[in-house]
């Protein structure tokens, strides 16, 4: 088998195998979401800003894990939409950096005239390190899906054109 | 290059009960052996002893010359297709028919190919992105024989694949295995209770009953000349009629009936004389044209034929059941009188039940 028909082949494959590299990708984009969802919860000083935000960002992690999940069974479809939708995810992922754990980062509030620090280092690198994994992930997932469903869909074309 | 020697094979279980006794076959590189007798006479624990799924008690089993009576299931190289299809209900066929390659770790493409190759000669390559669940119960075979042809396997095993069929679909499946079978050209081993799939596949068939092997031959031989009353009475549809008859020297006496017959067949018989044997007679050799009255009691019109069912001799023997295969379309009543001959007759020892052939004694 040449290079040339062992990329045919390749190409081929996709027509009766998943793209399970993308959908794995995103399942890994929601453990790493799960673990900033749990971190975070460090947090609850008391503040009722503080208290909302975190709320705001619990509200969120359930609506991004649904979508993610949606967008991953597409994926492994090769349906070049959730390709753009995981893009999007993933840069809201990014965008989040710089909302909660930087807001929180290093922040005090003065309970009963005690100054407590919202979110520490350690908690604000373990955050943040969670949000790129989980946005890496994402989009990692969305360039693949992206190109290889770009590929199935010439590939499929040229089946179609010669069995006209 | 797939030959197979099955020598003096006995299975034994733990609780003493002796399923099959000394087995013996060669089979031919190529070959389509099928393995025919009635439910619990060995012929699936043969083949599950020959695909290394039982143990072998006594014996021994070669492959191309090499004994494998030891060999693990997975080491023999050979692929077995059930009754009941074994199928993954959660994968694809594609992923169905690629699983057992992908769990011998296989080039991925290598095996695109082969998938695609078995599913093309099956007719399957539209149902690939299916799940089983999908496809009917003649297609779901063809899966599991696709599954089969793509470990490219030296023997291939078929326990009762058709069982699970409605009658249409499984003629329509059996074509398609034989027109597998030339094409492949493989070694294969066919487990069937249905005489009809066994004459029509088979390069030779081995009859069972009891654990013990009855007969083997081609379809012919064991259609033309059974060897005992037992493969008589299994091979052909309906079955062939017996009768206890006496020799009187160029004829047959019944209780109430009489045959009389050939130099050749008195030759056959000649040793017999003056003593008691049991005839056999196909109900497509009784001719409606004859000095032997049988007396109707049903009438099976099958289109091309009609199967007259009734008794012969003397009106006090009901146990002389007669089925008669006459051509054409025919309506007999319950109570009407046909008067009928035989054609080619069957001879048995009444008390070795084994056929009697020229110069028996």
């Amino acid at each position: 088998m040449n290079r040339e028909e062992e990329k045919l082949i390749q190409r081929d494959r996709m027509r009766f195998t998943k793209n399970s590299l993308s959908s794995t990708l995103v399942y890994i984009a929601i453990l790493f979401d799960v673990f900033f969802f749990v971190s975070i919860y460090k947090s609850d000083v008391g503040s009722w800003y503080y208290n909302i935000l975190i709320g705001a960002s619990i509200l969120y992690n359930l609506i991004f894990m649904l979508a993610s999940f949606l967008a991953s069974e597409g994926i492994k479809n090769y349906k070049f939409s959730f390709s753009i939708v995981l893009f999007v995810l993933g840069a809201i992922q990014i965008c989040r950096i710089f909302i909660y754990p930087m807001m929180a980062h290093s922040a005090t509030v003065d309970l009963q005239g005690e100054a407590v620090t919202v979110m520490g280092d350690g908690q604000f690198f373990r955050c943040v390190i969670y949000l790129v994994c989980s946005a890496a992930c994402l989009i990692a997932s969305a360039v693949i899906g992206a190109i290889r469903s770009r590929t199935l869909a010439a590939h499929m074309a040229t089946i179609t054109e010669k069995a006209a | 290059m797939a030959e197979i020697s099955v020598q003096h094979i006995d299975k034994i279980y733990d609780n003493n009960v002796q399923a099959v006794f000394d087995f013996n076959l060669d089979v031919k590189d190529g070959e389509l052996i099928v393995l025919v007798g009635p439910s619990g006479c060995g012929k699936s624990t043969t083949l599950r002893m020959i695909a290394g799924l039982e143990d072998i008690s006594a014996g021994k089993l070669l492959l191309d010359g090499k004994d494998i009576t030891k060999t693990p299931a997975k080491d023999r190289d050979m692929a077995m297709v059930f009754q009941s299809y074994a199928l993954y209900g959660h994968m694809t066929i594609y992923e169905n028919m690629a699983f057992s390659l992908t769990l011998r770790k296989e080039n991925p493409n290598v095996i695109h190919k082969k998938v695609l190759a078995a599913a093309e000669i099956l007719g399957l390559t539209s149902q690939l992105n299916k799940k089983p669940s999908q496809l009917s119960g003649g297609q779901r075979q063809r899966v599991a024989m696709g599954r089969s042809i793509v470990r490219n396997p030296k023997v291939f095993l078929f326990d009762e694949p058709l069982s699970n069929l409605d009658a249409k679909l499984r003629g329509a499946t059996r074509r398609e295995i034989l027109l597998l079978h030339k094409r492949l050209g493989a070694t294969m081993l066919y487990v069937t209770h249905d005489q009809t799939e066994a004459l029509t596949l088979a390069d030779r068939i081995v009859c069972m009953s009891m654990g013990h092997v009855q007969q083997v031959g081609t379809p012919l031989e064991l259609y033309d000349s059974p060897a005992n009353i037992f493969v008589a009475s299994f091979i052909g549809l309906p079955p062939m009629n017996f009768f206890d008859v006496k020799v009187n020297g160029k004829e047959l006496v019944g209780d109430g009936f009489k045959v009389p017959l050939s130099d050749e067949e008195a030759d056959v018989i000649k040793n017999y004389q003056g003593k008691e044997i049991t005839l056999g007679v196909r109900p497509e050799d009784v001719v409606d044209n004859g000095d032997i009255k049988l007396r109707v009691v049903m009438n099976e019109n099958l289109g091309m034929n009609t199967l007259v069912h009734g008794h012969i001799g003397s009106a006090d023997t009901a146990a002389l059941k007669l089925t008669a295969k006459l051509r054409g379309w025919a309506e007999y009543k319950n109570g009407d009188t046909v008067g009928v001959s035989f054609g080619r007759k069957h001879f048995f020892d009444k008390e070795t039940t084994n056929a009697i052939r020229k110069g028996a004694k």
